[in-house]
């Protein structure tokens, strides 16, 4: 009896005309019944694509997943809040940048300098040099170099992680 | 055999109900910066997830990438969710953008390149669940070969109903587009399959339209 509902069910299976519970229920019977599916095969090749059972998904791709997006959040979190550190140490660069090469510009327009731009890129590397902390540069699996910065000797709130693969030894 | 049958529908719509109350309390554990409660749901939908996006994409490994994005994604815009909606339907959406973005990225000579690869190079294996695979990786191989002539669109509409069994509304919300929209999606990608299968694969039109 059921095989006779779902033959007289492929047409407004097709068409869309089916209500959601019988749809379900024509679904199911397809994967089933196997006389059923070669009937409805027969009447419309493309129900095979409905007729495909779930594949069973690897618990351990399931799991590297879960990983993978924990640990791409997790260092998110960590970008965040180093870059929040860095902020007022790039701004304290740019701020020293500017008057220092602001004044030599001053001195090289105004003050009838002998032009000194040169030097004056050289101070502001150095005074660069001695107010930055130094910076790491990381490889990421796959993705570009990212670069961090370490904090200040006072700073010591903040600590630095480095995660090891023993493998990865020189 | 009425009544089996409402059983059946019956004890799927409640488990289904529960999926939804216990995804609730997960979401609400995460929007609290809770990583592990939002690795429990990347459990419980990422299978379903990937399915969905790898026949959208004829490609298993180019999926698992799609899937991680759409949770990263969604990882960002929890405070957005309403949970009104199912999350499973907002989870979807974002994943099927994603590939449906992959896919207009994509050049035709790279889509049918790889889905011909893949389809030769693709594996069954043995052991528990080795039939079930094979039938369906039966049905995925072939619509890895034939998806390249339809849109990205009739594509995402096509999988999400008529594979993975998805409700016309929800579909329709999924692909931000109204029911009708997603029925005229399914009747194309249906008529351009039934064409492909008769050129491609006539052994499953019955004989008297093998030509």
């Amino acid at each position: 009896m059921n095989c006779g509902v779902f033959r007289e069910m492929i047409g407004s299976y097709v068409d869309e005309t089916l209500e959601e519970e019988s749809r379900l229920w024509f679904r199911s019977h397809l994967r089933e019944c196997q006389t059923c599916r070669e009937a409805a095969l027969r009447e419309e090749p493309s129900l095979l694509f409905a007729a495909a059972p779930e594949t069973p998904t690897e618990p351990e791709s399931i799991e590297a997943c879960a990983a993978a997006v924990t640990a791409r959040i997790r260092q998110d979190r960590l970008e965040h809040h180093l870059h929040r550190r860095r902020r007022p140490w790039m701004a304290a660069a740019a701020a020293t940048i500017m008057v220092v090469g602001g004044g030599l510009a001053w001195r090289v327009t105004i003050g009838g300098g002998e032009g000194n731009l040169p030097p004056a890129i050289e101070i502001s590397r150095d005074l660069e040099a001695q107010t930055s902390p130094p910076t790491v540069e990381v490889e990421m699996n796959g993705e570009d170099v990212r670069v961090y910065q370490f904090a200040t000797d006072g700073d010591s709130d903040t600590a630095v992680y480095f995660i090891v693969d023993p493998a990865l030894e020189l | 055999m009425v009544r089996e049958n409402l059983c059946v529908l019956l004890a799927g719509f409640s488990s289904r109900d529960e999926v939804v109350m216990n995804d609730l309390q997960w979401i609400q554990s995460a929007k609290k910066g809770d990583e592990d409660a939002y690795a429990e749901l990347v459990r419980r939908h990422s299978a379903g997830l990937h399915r969905a996006v790898a026949r959208i994409l004829a490609d298993d490994t180019e999926a698992w990438d799609v899937v991680q994005m759409a949770f990263l994604k969604a990882w960002q815009k929890l405070d957005r969710y309403d949970s009104r909606y199912s999350f499973t339907t907002w989870l979807y959406r974002i994943g099927t953008n994603l590939a449906i973005d992959l896919l207009r990225s994509r050049t035709s000579r790279e889509r049918a390149h790889k889905a011909g690869t893949e389809h030769r190079l693709r594996l069954v294996g043995n052991g528990e669940g080795a039939g079930l695979r094979a039938e369906s990786q039966e049905a995925d191989g072939i619509l890895r070969q034939l998806v390249g002539v339809l849109t990205p669109q009739q594509r995402s509409a096509f999988v999400l109903r008529e594979m993975e069994g998805l409700e016309t509304a929800e579909v329709a919300d999924v692909l931000g587009c109204s029911a009708t929209t997603v029925r005229n999606h399914i009747f194309q990608a249906r008529k351009a399959l039934r064409r492909e299968l008769k050129a491609r694969f006539p052994e499953y039109l019955p004989v008297s339209e093998r030509g």
